[in-house]
């Protein structure tokens, strides 16, 4: 093995420690020891790699076997990248500093599809062919999960196999099999036969796609007899029993979430129409509140951090909140480690919970109504009215909050300008939920920021036929909300509408975006969701010079008969379900969570078996 | 109640953490190793450690100090050896001791840091030629930089002479290729100087073919000047 010597590039780029690894729990092996050698990769900064738990997870999880080294892999910032350019140094490890194409395995975590020009940039710095076809028997294994992975098409040429759904057990399995294999002598379309029946293992080089002459697709064929028709997604039944690291990797510089982090659950009930994981992570599993205290014990004394995050898609849904939290105050807040609970509903048991934990340490306060109006939030089954708001704001201006966060969307399927006035005049009505409250009770000075995000329809979603908001229709919504957003106490901040665009193309996309995506990377694409390195003009001559329409992809609405590009994959939920919530979307009508009782979306019909 | 004067090494990888990784790992080496802490009051409350200079991105050091605000009662020697179980590589406690709450605090009394510098050459210099350039450079009236700050917005200029800031600067070794001083400079909010500042302007006034982005410094101690010796911070009385 070759180990690369960083210390002279260290001293000239901006932040060095993102790239010399030895962080406290970072695991160090001797690589004489190993046999397999697991490159975990985020495609992006470390910063925003380190702060996502699936990473956490699956590095513990690898290394607590013998035989494996999990190392990590993030994108180089700008500066290292023209070093390692420059000095033509591949790009390393950071456990070992090794180079990248010594791995057995590389596995790509997809969790936006706006990574994906970072993924062929990590290839091409660690000189690894980037087309799965050009890679021979010496080059890395490319595999891929993560929530982008549902719809797996635009990048099946580049990556070997994609593992569908949680991680914990196929990852393993499938490890197992490369070991037998590695010492065989044979050939990687051995390995991957022998992989193929494994549930969650989609290798999209087992088939084939044909396409009718609009553009739309025919058929996927499976190419052997051992490639399964469809392709289900891995399920962990009891959260109690799956593997959850107890001593994670805490970095030495500011990472986007700097905390210790416990999931709670996974999964969610609500049925919001617009939400890609409240589908996909279906059904919910609770870890049990013993066994979140056990490991948020062990992770506090493991790591030293001063703040814990109870991770879920909606905490107040857990069951055993209020005790989790009167247990973590009593027991954590004389040391003053804080405690952050995103993904929060703001009724009234909440709010005490939280003016608790405030008592620890301060946070602002968010809010996601979704939508400005009652109507588009039926449309979006977002349960929540403007009643809960307005109640939730005064209570919160009444216990001394005065910096507010409201969140919204903009583009949802049947919006008119009707619903954006909504979001005006909710945002002025918080404003003056503020003023009628009582001058002695209230804190000075009062910031309510409005922030919306443009809807980006997204696969195995109700909404996955409709079509997205043109680029300018969603910037002329974004200016008629700012001119109607000037108040002093009012901030209106907004998401560039061409990098949602380019994600909606992507997250409905077919295999033939592969090559559009090697264009835009060989026209210098990269980082494409960091706004000061997004090149949509780069973007845009990659489509015409593939002869591409975008907006096939993403300004077209599909009929239900049309077959979608993730049809092969199964996640448990019926089309038909999607169908009819899509249906009861355009009629505005709600349906309820389904803990009261069950709505039918086919998780626990033959998925898995039993009630969810 | 108690508080604490610790000196502690920064070498190897860790020389490339910034002054604030370094608050954040003590505080959490210091909450691993179950110390208990004196925090500050307020919304976002914060254990009261606090550092003698900010140390700079690549600078290694072994003279490094912060005083520590504690909770408990506890002995030096026990709290050396357990933070120091949990500190990473290249971060490591030399020694503490008890200094009484009204002790001034560091960043207040550091006067002088002496350092290690080690220089790379364009080409082959003999030792005579540096040692010439030494002695001119010392020998000089005055020593003018141009430090550039902003104020109101606007780029303003300001000349300095470093001279005073210079209390030693001599030749460690030398061979061929390559140099290394040792130098005492002031360090502190009563004058400032920085190694490759130095470096930077004797390179300039005196030619010699310093490479001046691979030179790296070495930080060997602080120092309080008390009358006219100067002692480190750990050998203040208080």
């Amino acid at each position: 093995m070759t180990k690369i010597d960083l210390d002279e590039l260290l001293y000239k780029v901006e932040k060095p420690a993102r790239y010399i690894g030895n962080e406290l729990n970072s695991v160090k092996k001797d690589l004489n020891q190993v046999d397999i050698r697991f490159g975990f990769a985020f495609p992006d900064v470390y910063e925003v790699g380190m702060s996502h738990l699936g990473m956490h997870i699956l590095y513990n999880l690898l290394n607590n076997q013998n035989e494996i080294y999990c190392e990590r892999i993030f994108s180089p910032w700008a500066d290292m990248e023209g070093l390692l350019k420059e000095k033509e140094m591949p790009l390393f490890t950071l456990e070992t500093h090794s180079p990248i194409h010594e791995l057995d395995f590389i596995g790509f975590t997809l969790q936006y599809e706006l990574s994906y020009s970072n993924i062929l940039n990590i290839l091409a710095l660690g000189n690894i062919p980037l087309r799965s076809n050009e890679r021979g028997m010496e080059d890395p294994i490319i595999i891929a999960g993560g929530p982008c992975a549902y719809n797996p098409e635009p990048i099946a040429d580049i990556v070997d196999i994609f593992v569908l759904g949680e991680a914990e057990e196929v990852i393993l399995e499938l490890l197992d099999k490369y070991k037998l294999w590695k010492h065989s002598g044979r050939n990687k379309k051995d390995f991957y036969h022998s992989i193929a029946g494994i549930k969650g293992v989609y290798i999209p080089s087992f088939y084939r796609v044909e396409y009718h002459e609009n553009g739309t697709l025919d058929a996927f064929v499976p190419l052997s007899d051992n490639a399964p028709n469809k392709i289900s997604k891995r399920i962990i039944k009891n959260l109690d029993d799956v593997y959850f690291p107890e001593k994670v990797i805490v970095p030495f510089i500011d990472v986007v979430h700097n905390r210790a982090m416990v999931e709670i659950f996974r999964g969610c009930t609500r049925g919001c129409r617009f939400c890609q994981a409240g589908m996909i992570y279906r059904p919910v599993r609770e870890r049990s509140v013993d066994k979140v205290k056990d490991l948020a014990h062990e992770i506090i004394n493991n790591t030293g951090y001063e703040e814990l995050s109870l991770s879920s898609l909606s905490t107040s849904d857990y069951s055993g909140l209020n005790d989790l939290i009167r247990h973590l105050i009593d027991k954590y807040g004389e040391q003053k480690v804080g405690l952050s609970l995103p993904s929060l509903r703001l009724d009234s048991f909440t709010l005490q919970l939280i003016e608790e934990i405030q008592k620890i340490r301060k946070t602002g306060l968010t809010f996601a109504p979704e939508a400005g109006t009652q109507r588009l939030r039926d449309v979006i089954n977002k349960g929540v009215t403007e009643e809960d708001l307005i109640q939730a704001m005064e209570n919160a201006f009444s216990l001394g909050w005065n910096n507010v966060k409201l969140y919204f969307m903009i583009g949802l399927p049947t919006e008119t300008y009707e619903d954006l006035d909504g979001i005006v005049d909710l945002a002025h009505k918080v404003v003056e939920t503020y003023y009628k409250v009582p001058k002695e009770k209230r804190n000075k000075g009062l910031n309510v920021t409005i922030s919306t995000s443009s809807f980006v329809p997204k696969p195995f979603t109700p909404f996955q036929w409709e079509a997205q908001d043109s680029i300018e229709t969603l910037r002329e919504k974004q200016i008629y909300l700012k001119g109607k957003l000037r108040h002093k106490n009012i901030k209106y901040s907004y998401h560039h509408t061409e990098t949602s665009f380019l994600e909606g193309v992507f997250a409905r996309g077919d295999r033939k975006l592969g090559e559009v995506l090697i264009k835009a990377w060989e026209n210098g694409c990269k980082f494409d969701g960091w706004h000061d390195f997004f090149k949509y003009d780069q973007w845009m001559k990659a489509f015409e010079d593939c002869n591409i329409d975008p907006h096939f992809y993403a300004s077209r609405k599909r009929s239900y008969e049309e077959m979608l590009p993730w049809e092969h994959i199964e996640i448990g939920i019926t089309k038909q379900y999607l169908k009819k919530e899509n249906e009861r979307a355009q009629e505005a009508v709600l349906t309820h969570d389904c803990r009261t009782s069950c709505t039918g979306c086919g998780i626990n019909q033959g998925f898995i078996g039993g009630v969810c | 109640m108690s508080k604490l004067r610790v000196k502690f090494v920064k070498n190897d990888l860790m020389k490339f953490i910034s002054h604030l990784d370094l608050l954040r790992l003590m505080e959490r080496a210091l909450r691993r190793a179950d110390i208990k802490l004196s925090f500050s009051q307020g919304f976002n409350p914060h254990p009261k450690i606090s550092f003698a200079t900010a140390v700079p991105i690549g600078l290694s050091s072994e003279g490094e100090y912060m005083d520590v605000e504690l909770d408990e009662e506890l002995k030096p020697d026990s709290f050396v050896d357990r933070v120091n179980r949990q500190l990473p590589e290249g971060i490591k406690i030399i020694s503490a001791k008890n200094i009484e709450a009204k002790t001034p605090a560091l960043m207040a009394i550091v006067d002088a840091s002496s350092y290690i510098v080690s220089c790379p050459l364009e080409n082959d210099t003999t030792q005579n030629t540096i040692e010439v350039a030494i002695k001119d450079f010392m020998d000089l009236e005055e020593i003018i930089i141009h430090k550039v700050s902003k104020k109101n917005g606007r780029n303003v200029t300001k000349e300095i002479d470093i001279k005073g800031f210079i209390y030693k600067m001599e030749l460690l070794e030398h061979s061929g290729r390559s140099i290394i001083f040792k130098l005492m400079l002031a360090t502190g909010s009563k004058g400032n100087l920085k190694p490759e500042v130095l470096i930077e302007k004797f390179i300039h006034d005196m030619e010699v073919p310093i490479i001046l982005d691979q030179v790296r410094v070495h930080r060997l101690e602080l120092y309080t000047l008390v009358g006219d010796t100067l002692i480190t911070p750990l050998e203040i009385n208080g």
